[in-house]
């Protein structure tokens, strides 16, 4: 299954959109919901993720894959499941924080976000000056 | 993940160092925002904190031009001329977006009528503004 850029833009689309709607809403008092339920379209849209990247790494189960091809990716498949586990301890935290259920430290909060962003600042930065040096 | 970063460079229409330089200023600033809402310094003020964002944009603002004038020069005019509006559209909404954030915080009384909707509304425009590029990119 191989979806079109469109696609892939559409989705992230709605998604972003409802999440900022509901966000809105709820800074500005509009609706009383709990934080938990806000931050649904987040939860929707990791699980997705989450679902497409194991339905694709249970892809080398298969009798017919081709092992030589297999190893850069299913790092790099690693990589980005941790980043989605990353992102949602942060979503997850910043809820519970937010809804008074712990008093821990923002600081504490972010950790998982701050972890998340230095690898992607690493993977990118290693494509910008590994293009650099070409 | 969802985009391999050849795609999201031309949706965006951001160069890679550039995304490098707003994430560096992402986590910059989310440090500042931990810093500050912890009360860790009582004397940051809220447009301290935004001052990573703000540098990330004048930074990126200067590399797009300098790239436009470079392509200008290469004789691809309707291409420089194209990325530097789509660039300055981008930024300048952003830049909207958190100046009136950070208005917001900063002032808390006096600017109770500056309600989350209006704030986002540069958010709202920018992502009908990226589904539309990426009909034009796909």
């Amino acid at each position: 299954m191989k979806m079109s850029l469109a696609q892939r833009v559409l989705l992230s689309w709605i998604f972003a959109l409802i999440f900022l709607i509901l966000l809105v809403l709820k800074l500005d008092s509009r609706i009383h919901w709990n934080w938990f339920l806000i931050f649904l379209p987040i939860w929707t849209f990791d699980s997705i993720l989450i679902l497409m990247l194991i339905v694709k790494m249970a892809g080398r189960c298969k009798p017919d894959f081709d092992p030589r091809e297999g190893e850069q990716s299913l790092k790099r498949r690693l990589w980005y499941l941790t980043a989605l586990l990353l992102k949602l301890a942060f979503c997850l935290t910043l809820c519970s924080r937010l809804e008074g259920h712990t008093k821990v430290w923002i600081s504490v909060v972010c950790i998982p976000l701050w972890v998340l962003l230095g690898g992607a600042l690493i993977e990118l930065g290693y494509s910008v000056f590994h293009y650099r040096r070409d | 993940m969802l985009f391999s970063l050849r795609e999201l460079v031309q949706w965006l229409g951001f160069a890679t160092f550039e995304l490098f330089l707003h994430l560096l200023a992402l986590m910059v600033f989310s440090m500042l925002v931990a810093l500050r809402v912890d009360e860790f310094t009582r004397e940051l003020s809220w447009w301290l904190v935004f001052v990573p964002l703000f540098a990330a944009d004048g930074l990126s603002t200067y590399f797009t031009a300098i790239v436009s004038i470079r392509l200008y020069q290469d004789n691809e005019k309707r291409l420089a001329v194209l990325r530097l509006l789509w660039v300055l559209t981008v930024l300048s909404l952003k830049l909207v977006c958190e100046v009136l954030l950070c208005q917001k915080l900063d002032q808390q009384e006096q600017a109770k009528d500056l309600w989350f909707g209006l704030i986002v509304s540069p958010l709202f425009i920018l992502l009908q503004l990226l589904m539309i590029r990426a009909c034009r990119v796909n």
